[in-house]
């Protein structure tokens, strides 16, 4: 049983290794242990959307009875996105529950999960703070979610006034990445996000 | 008029039924020419004098050879059958004109006892009488010196008696018995006959040359086995239909080879063909084109974490199938699936139905399951429809139908359909019989059969 997800595991990555995604740095897999039971998955943020130049680490772990159940995927990389959840990285997407399929593979996985980040989902949230937001203040979301990839993912582009903002509530002992949420969660309003943290 | 004469007396002659043609009677026949020899007419009235090239060779089948069987002088045959060709003529001149060796009555007398050895065995030795060897001296310094030249002077002193050229059928033939030389009975005879089995089954009789009972058959050219009966048209044309049967199974098998070879599961990315043996088998799905082996999509079939629709789901483009067919190769074109799914189902019909228990059972698919439903005494039933099943009703009714729904369907109730729950109860049984008794049908090449 375990046997089959490792041999299925060694096929797929040379595959993943060899495919055109990885010569576009679009997608990128690295063993972690020698079980093929845990590897490090890298997707790149797709263009025109805020996540375009960042990089997305995610954690990927091979079930026993691969590939009869999908991997248990999720972000490591912090990521704003209604899918997704900003505090734990888990990931709502399908096929990696109830619509998985035996002929899927960690290239697809990956792959399904790009496009993710061009097609939110903000119906069947995993974040519902990130989804009311995406579909309440959808400006307000992409500038959140650009700044995130800048500051977590490397993206290009810095967003000066939500860095202020955030020094603002370092100045007041607030740890970076708490401040972040909170103004992220309040469409970057400092009092509102201050009353929340100090309530 | 003297040819007339000849064929009156060919016809008159006793038929021996011996292979070799000889008996007592001929012998006595041979005798009574020798003493008579020197009478060229009544040697030419006796049979056709020419002596039988076949028979000198040791070789020739016909019972009613119309030239002389016998051996011109004893001993030629002892040495070797096949001799150089001018001896044999010199020979056989020799003895018809009967000029160089007049015949004495030793002579014959030994040439009988010549006779009757060659007639057993020919190896074995006769009696070595000194005229015998003389004649056998006289022949061989006409062999090694001057055979031509002798023959050529007899030819010149009495070529008036030479024997007359007679064309070898004297009486009219069937086109069945010149297609088939020998005697419609006798053919029937050996037609019946039946083959030495060491020869058709291990290439080689048993027996030393020429002891063997049996016939020989002939090579077939297509399988290169000494199987085709030499006498019975009838087993030959059926023996070459099964050889070219045979070769058509062959080709296809090694075309379905071929397609199979380099397929590869879906599901464990595994060349098919190269897993371990036992596992070498594809499941066929009715609906989608994609490959996948046995195990992998019927393991696949029965992940019940997921929902029926998703795995009754082709794994690589989600069109629902409703079985899987098992089979020894990888199948392309519809004809090929269709036959091979006819051939499954067949198959299975075959087999009891282990809900139907031979009738002491009730299946829950009447009459769509594809095992057998019938009685101990062979008796086919009809079973009818598979009865209908009872919508689930809302929840709100009662709680106690919830708990039935729960009981009576497991985890099956949030179906469209509610047919959809037999075919995957259909899976599961015919999954039941294929991992219970794998050895009966399902290495039972189903495509090829």
């Amino acid at each position: 049983m375990a046997n089959i997800a490792a041999q299925r595991i060694k096929r797929e990555f040379k595959e993943v290794i060899k495919s055109e995604e990885v010569a576009k740095c679009a997608i990128r897999v690295e063993l972690l242990n020698d079980t093929f039971t845990e590897l490090k998955g890298e997707i790149a943020g797709p263009p025109d959307t805020p996540y375009e130049g960042g990089t997305f680490v995610l954690e990927i772990k091979v079930p026993e009875t691969y590939p009869f159940n999908p991997p248990k995927v999720r972000f490591v990389t912090k990521i704003w996105h209604p899918n997704i959840s900003s505090v734990t990285g888990a990931i709502c997407l399908d096929i990696l529950k109830d619509q998985w399929a035996a002929a899927m593979t960690l290239r697809t996985v990956l792959l399904s999960l790009q496009a993710l980040l061009s097609a939110a989902e903000p119906d069947d949230p995993q974040d519902a703070v990130v989804a009311k937001q995406y579909k309440e203040n959808n400006e307000m979301f992409q500038i959140t979610a650009r700044h995130w990839t800048n500051v977590y993912a490397g993206g290009p582009n810095i967003n000066k006034d939500c860095d202020d903002k955030i020094r603002r509530l370092a100045d007041m002992g607030i740890e970076e990445h708490q401040a972040r949420v909170a103004l992220s969660s309040y469409d970057w309003e400092l009092e509102r996000a201050t009353e929340q943290l100090f309530s | 008029m003297a040819e007339s004469t000849r064929t009156t007396n060919f016809r008159g002659r006793s038929v021996s039924s011996s292979e070799s043609g000889w008996t007592r009677n001929e012998v006595k026949n041979v005798n009574n020419r020798e003493n008579t020899q020197n009478s060229q007419a009544s040697n030419s009235r006796s049979r056709n004098p020419w002596v039988c090239r076949y028979f000198l060779r040791g070789t020739c089948t016909r019972s009613e050879c119309q030239y002389v069987h016998e051996l011109p002088l004893t001993s030629n045959t002892r040495h070797s059958p096949i001799r150089n060709s001018t001896a044999r003529r010199s020979m056989a001149k020799l003895h018809n004109t009967g000029q160089s060796m007049p015949s004495t009555s030793s002579q014959s007398s030994s040439l009988n006892e010549a006779l009757n050895g060659s007639c057993g065995n020919e190896g074995q030795a006769s009696s070595n009488s000194n005229n015998e060897n003389n004649t056998l001296n006289n022949l061989r310094c006409e062999e090694t010196g001057g055979a031509e030249e002798v023959t050529s002077t007899i030819l010149k002193n009495d070529w008036v008696n030479a024997p007359e050229f007679v064309p070898s059928q004297p009486k009219q033939k069937s086109y069945a018995q010149a297609v088939n030389p020998m005697d419609s009975a006798e053919y029937i005879k050996y037609s019946e006959q039946r083959l030495c089995p060491y020869v058709t089954k291990e290439g080689c009789c048993r027996y030393p040359p020429g002891e063997c009972t049996n016939l020989h058959g002939d090579l077939c050219d297509l399988c290169g086995r000494a199987v085709m009966h030499p006498f019975n048209e009838e087993l030959r044309k059926k023996h070459h239909q099964d050889c070219i049967k045979q070769h058509e199974k062959d080709m296809e098998l090694s075309f379905a080879l071929a397609r199979s070879k380099e397929k590869s599961c879906g599901v464990c990315f595994e060349v098919i063909m190269e897993k371990a043996i036992g596992e070498q088998r594809f499941g066929i799905l009715p609906n989608c084109n994609h490959c996948f082996c046995l195990t992998c999509i019927r393991k696949w079939r029965q992940a019940r974490q997921f929902e029926n629709k998703i795995i009754r789901a082709c794994p690589e483009c989600r069109i629902t199938s409703d079985f899987v067919c098992p089979s020894m190769y990888w199948v392309d074109t519809k004809e090929d699936k269709d036959k091979l799914i006819d051939d499954y189902k067949k198959a299975l019909s075959k087999k009891d139905c282990k809900y139907f228990k031979k009738g002491s059972g009730k299946c829950p698919f009447g009459n769509k399951c594809f095992y057998l439903h019938a009685f101990p005494d062979g008796r086919i039933c009809d079973v009818g429809p598979p009865p209908r099943q009872r919508r689930r009703r809302n929840f709100e009714h009662s709680d106690f139908d919830v708990l039935q729904h729960v009981i009576l369907w497991d985890f099956l109730d949030d179906r469209a359909n509610p047919w959809q729950s037999l075919a995957d109860d259909l899976e599961d049984l015919v999954s039941f019989f294929s991992d219970s008794d794998d050895s009966d049908w399902s290495e039972y090449d189903l495509f090829y059969d």
